[in-house]
């Protein structure tokens, strides 16, 4: 991590950290952030609003690197540039340095789950209902608050990568530190480095067995869980050209890392620690690469180097992998711009990951250059948490992420922390094609300020940021209304509800 | 295509598990009581039910005459009967054995929402999973779509809603993409359950549910099954037969509820059972000796049953043990001879041949029980 990046992180938690940290001598938090909640001066309408017959570039660029226009977006999106496409290229210039993005809205939301800061070991003081809620409510509120929009999809797209359900052992404890050190700390960085920190995160050595992949004795088999799933779903994809004697050799290559744990031990709890006397030290071959035995004379530091350098060969070798490119490219270009991407854009975007070496920004400004994402648009249907937080944007709606939104993700099978299986939530439109009935639902429960107290919307105030209530709906369809939509909005008596419901509103 | 094929993948043949949970540590000693064998008789001779009360299943067991209605069922060869059942769990914490029952292991999320996930079919209907309870439990969490069912006012879209109705089917209808289809399925479903809320139900062939959460439970998924909103998953709990004290004053109401409930389910489906399987459950049985209050403290092995769905019942499926001390486990519990998952298992692939089941249930080699003959 980077000086900027680790200013940047402390920076945009540091107003949660509050009182906790104030006397903390590790964490220093700029005073400006220690006293109280920001002052925020919210724009007035009312804002222009897009005027084509098709979803513009702006539009475009809106539904698909944020969770949803609101209502002052479009307008200020728009005036970047001198052209759609200038406005467009500022736009993503902006995106790329979140850590310059000022994100007052943000800090104020998240200010409470101070608890998300702790360093790993105090975890363990805590209730783990209590941090599940922190991490759901926090990541349900950083998407809908924040201004570093396409940084917070990016923490949703490496989520669902490097998919962690914390309801599995310690990892009810830790998935708060992995959240943090490796998702959050490298969304926008490099893919090796994220690699690497989700390799050595104790959350994920709980949630794959890493933890109990040792080679004590002659008996002892390798537990090739992780080995896999690094494989199959971190890098090269399930046919990337890997055998299951390699997810062997892997397993034995990543022996004897394990993590201080709750049964155990109340020293170090959550620490990640490399026990040599635990790692084979037998000979590996890995796709191919010889990793040599360790030699029987080797001394114990000398064993200890040599088995740690043997997890950074294995991820040097999968990590920029042709394989993991073409996987990871296609899993963003699934995400971008369509659940079947064409080829084309697939092979831009994985040369790119390899010419940058992974870097995760130069990765994805390729992809925003194909074709395939600047020409396809309104296509992708919107899982129910982009659903969700698209439509509290959209309405300017306040809230605390509390029961009245985790029922309804919870219903829609999207909580954030909430998928069982280290896969993550499926991409693609077909699974989530039976949740409409609590879309419409929620939109109707949104608009009629049914939720719950919590989660409010101000319809004078949402109709004072637009001129006429077409820009209204231009501003939820991302383009000028049809006559149909015109007519069914008058008849149906609830426009807002009906807009949030329909068909263009499911889509991004 | 019917909305049945696109609600739940699986056409005609829609097929619903009702997962019933007895929370506490149900004593299946006492409800299926081994009335043939003298060490359960020497263990318990205050509190054992006598062969003479029970209603005979066959040469080893009896139910107890508080079950005596599922006798119908298990005559009609639809009630199966597992004994000395359970899960690998010894801690006799209720809490560490409910969770691991819920999730199939040291897994993340719970075998019925990873079977949700896994069975095989890629689109889950909107009502494809329900909890009828507070809060969702362990076992369908993970689950697409599940949804904690408080009354069928949860499925309703608003009040006077008629106008926005009209409103989505216009827009909707010029969908073409499966986006459409979906929502004329919604829209469909949404058309039957507000024809059920505004039709007071009368339960089939004179069946009548009591007025307990449980048998109310029962009537709405019965409801629900019959108004083929695309059903497939149920989760239902019936708490508290954690017997320490007074074994009888603990476990004889929720005997009457459970017994009451399934026969008036049993009865009100009719010939539907054949496509609806229920599964009762239990996180561990009792000790198999009495203690001084007249009641039981926690054991292991229990009884299990499932009810429907084409099971081979009429029988007693059990690798009974016997009750010598030199079988008992720990401190004289009857031992798990048959893991809770080898039950399930058949049943899960019965509803769903696709189902991955190495995903619903990881790292255990299964042996799957013949629960169907």
């Amino acid at each position: 991590m980077n000086f900027s990046r680790r200013h940047f992180l402390q920076a945009g938690s540091a107003a949660s950290v509050g009182a906790l940290a104030v006397g903390c001598e590790k964490i220093e938090v700029p005073a400006a952030l220690r006293i109280g909640p920001r002052t925020i001066t919210m724009p007035e309408g009312p804002f222009a609003t897009p005027s084509g017959k098709d979803i513009d570039l702006v539009s475009h660029a809106l539904n698909r690197l944020t969770f949803g226009s609101r209502p002052q977006d479009y307008q200020r999106v728009r005036k970047l540039g001198a052209t759609e496409e200038a406005a467009f290229a500022a736009f993503l210039d902006q995106q790329f340095m979140p850590e310059r993005l000022d994100d007052p809205n943000c800090e104020n939301a998240i200010r409470r789950f101070e608890v998300l800061q702790e360093p790993l070991g105090e975890l363990f003081e805590y209730q783990e209902k209590h941090l599940l809620d922190a991490l759901v409510r926090s990541t349900v509120l950083r998407a809908v608050f924040s201004e570093r929009q396409l940084y917070e999809v990016m923490v949703n797209f490496w989520s669902d990568h490097f998919n962690i359900d914390p309801s599995k052992g310690d990892a009810k404890w830790l998935k708060v530190a992995d959240d943090r050190d490796v998702i959050r700390a490298h969304a926008l960085g490099k893919f090796p480095d994220m690699l690497r920190a989700s390799a050595l995160s104790p959350a994920m050595l709980w949630y794959l067995d890493g933890r109990v992949n040792k080679k004590a004795s002659a008996s002892d088999k390798p537990n090739e869980n992780y080995a896999r799933e690094l494989m199959e779903l971190h890098t090269l994809g399930v046919h990337g050209g890997y055998t299951q004697q390699d997810v062997m050799e892997v397993a034995r290559c990543l022996t004897g890392w394990t993590v201080q744990e709750t049964h155990r031990s109340k020293l170090n709890l959550g620490s990640v620690e490399f026990q040599p006397l635990l790692h084979d030290r037998g000979e590996k071959i890995v796709l191919g690469h010889v990793i040599p035995a360790i030699p029987k004379k080797a001394k114990p530091g000398e064993i200890e180097r040599l088995g740690r350098a043997e997890l950074d060969t294995v991820l040097g070798i999968v990590g920029l992998h042709p394989s993991t490119a073409k996987f990871i490219a296609t899993k963003l270009c699934q995400r971008f711009i369509a659940d079947e991407p064409p080829a084309d854009a697939v092979s831009a975007v994985a040369e790119k990951f390899i010419a940058s070496g992974g870097n995760i920004p130069a990765t994805l400004r390729a992809l925003f250059a194909t074709d395939a994402f600047l020409t396809t648009r309104g296509n992708k249907l919107k899982r129910p948490f982009h659903y969700i937080v698209s439509a509290l944007r959209a309405t300017q709606a306040t809230t605390d992420a509390g029961s009245a939104i985790q029922d309804y993700l919870l219903r829609m099978g999207h909580a954030p922390f909430h998928y069982p299986t280290p896969d993550g939530y499926p991409e693609k439109a077909a699974p989530w094609l039976g949740t409409l009935l609590w879309r419409w639902n929620f939109a109707v429960g949104l608009s009629n300020n049914t939720l719950d107290k919590e989660t409010q919307i101000n319809p004078e105030k949402l109709k004072a940021s637009f001129a006429t209530e077409e820009n209204q709906m231009a501003h939820l369809l991302g383009r000028v209304p049809t006559a149909d939509e015109i007519t069914a909005c008058k008849a149906s008596g609830a426009p807002l509800a009906l807009l949030l419901a329909s068909p263009s509103f499911q889509k991004c | 295509m019917t909305t049945q094929t696109s609600l739940s993948g699986n056409g005609d043949q829609l097929k619903t598990l009702v997962v019933v949970f007895l929370r506490g540590g149900a004593d299946g000693l006492n409800m299926v009581a081994p009335t043939h064998d003298d060490g359960y008789y020497r263990a318990r001779p205050r509190i054992a039910i006598k062969a003479s009360d029970a209603t005979r299943l066959d040469g080893q067991f009896g139910l107890n005459p508080l079950l005596a209605d599922l006798a119908t069922p298990y005559r009609d060869g639809a009630l199966l009967v597992l004994h000395a059942a359970g899960s690998e769990d010894a801690t006799r914490s209720h809490f560490e054995a409910q969770d691991l029952m819920e999730r199939a292991g040291e897994v993340a999320g719970g075998w019925l929402g990873r079977y949700l996930r896994f069975r095989g079919a890629v689109t889950s209907g909107a009502l494809s999973a329900i909890a009828v309870s507070r809060a969702l439990p362990e076992s369908l969490r993970g689950a697409p779509a599940a949804t904690v069912m408080r009354s069928l006012d949860d499925f309703v879209l608003g009040k006077n809603s008629g106008t926005l109705q009209a409103g989505l089917k216009k827009l909707y209808a010029a969908q073409a993409d499966a986006l459409g289809a979906s929502a004329r399925d919604t829209l469909d479903a949404l058309d039957r359950i507000q024809r059920i809320r505004e039709t007071t139900y009368v339960p089939a062939a004179g069946a009548s549910y009591d007025r307990d959460e449980f048998a109310q439970g029962l009537k709405q998924v019965a409801r629900l099954v019959k108004a083929r909103v695309g059903l497939e998953a149920v989760s239902l709990d019936l708490n508290g037969w954690d017997s320490h004290l007074t074994q009888s004053a603990i476990m004889d109401p929720n005997m009457r509820r459970l017994n009451a409930g399934l026969s008036a389910f049993y009865r009100d489906l009719g010939k539907q059972m054949e496509h609806v399987t229920v599964v009762v459950m239990t996180e561990f049985g009792r000790r198999l000796a009495e203690n001084s209050a007249f009641g039981t403290d926690h054991g292991r092995g229990s009884v299990m049953f499932v009810l429907g769905g084409g099971v081979r019942g009429g029988r007693v499926l059990t690798k009974w043990p016997g009750l010598t001390k030199d079988v008992l486990e720990g401190p004289g519990d009857v031992p798990v001879t048959i893991n809770y998952r080898d039950v399930l298992a058949p049943i899960l692939q019965r509803h769903s041949p696709q189902v991955d089941l190495a995903k619903v249930f990881p790292a255990y080699e299964l042996k799957p029980q013949a629960v169907y003959g």
